[in-house]
């Protein structure tokens, strides 16, 4: 089980900067269904991959779903050499995207976010028309029941004036 | 919902026909319940469902291995 609440206040305690999407992102907008791990997009300049290395250091972060053992160095050299990251930790699992299908880096993703006040820290989360478009560019199957309840969400949000989260 | 509405909803997403027929299904009470409460709220309720699973899958387990 991810412990959402610690992993969440690990990286804002750390400064970085980093956009949630996926499940956790699809709860925030008020989505039913659940999650087992925690999807952000981080930013891809040196000091944010150093927060990040350092807000994960004490986690033991490991490449998930790979056999034990194969040498993995958690370092700012191995995430500048590398994109996208499918993380188990001792907190739970979380994926660290430097690039989203459909929504590019950090830095194009953040024009479609909306501010979340969460654990007491604020946080980016993208917007719900943002994460459909994300959900649908993905293009996987697994995904059409999500896309239903999330573009019904979004039905639901507008017509209660809730216009405002939606960027 | 009105069309008007569902216009505005549609506004910046193209209809999907399979994406729609797979809508009808949606329980839109339990959106509409989750829609009052703050993104805290809903993460909160989130927390709670995925310990609840853990427990349910553990209670599982510790029945499968004493039948």
């Amino acid at each position: 089980m991810t412990r959402f609440p610690e992993m969440i206040r690990a990286l804002t305690d750390a400064g970085v900067e980093f956009i949630l999407i996926g499940g956790v992102a699809a709860a925030a907008h008020g989505s039913v269904r659940t999650t087992e791990d925690l999807d952000i997009v981080y930013r891809r300049t040196p000091d944010n991959i150093a927060r990040l290395v350092e807000a994960l250091r004490g986690l033991d972060p490991y490449l998930r779903g790979v056999p034990p053992g194969l040498p993995f160095r958690w370092d700012a050299r191995t995430i500048e050499r590398g994109l996208n990251f499918t993380l188990t930790t001792t907190l739970g699992a979380i994926d660290l995207l430097g690039e989203v299908t459909g929504g590019g880096s950090y830095d194009e993703l953040i024009r479609h976010c909306v501010p979340a006040e969460l654990y007491g820290a604020r946080c980016e989360c993208v917007s719900l028309p943002r994460l459909i478009h994300l959900k649908r560019c993905a293009g996987r199957a697994k995904d059409l029941v999500a896309l239903s309840e999330l573009e019904a969400l979004l039905e639901e949000n507008r017509k209660l004036g809730e216009d405002g989260q939606s960027r | 919902m009105n069309d008007q509405t569902k216009q505005r909803a549609q506004q910046d997403i193209e209809p999907d026909p399979v994406i729609e027929a797979f809508k009808r299904d949606v329980d839109r009470t339990l959106l509409r319940e989750n829609l009052k409460l703050t993104p805290q709220q809903r993460l909160d309720k989130l927390e709670e469902m995925q310990r609840f699973v853990e427990e349910l899958r553990l209670g599982l387990r510790k029945g499968a291995s004493h039948p």
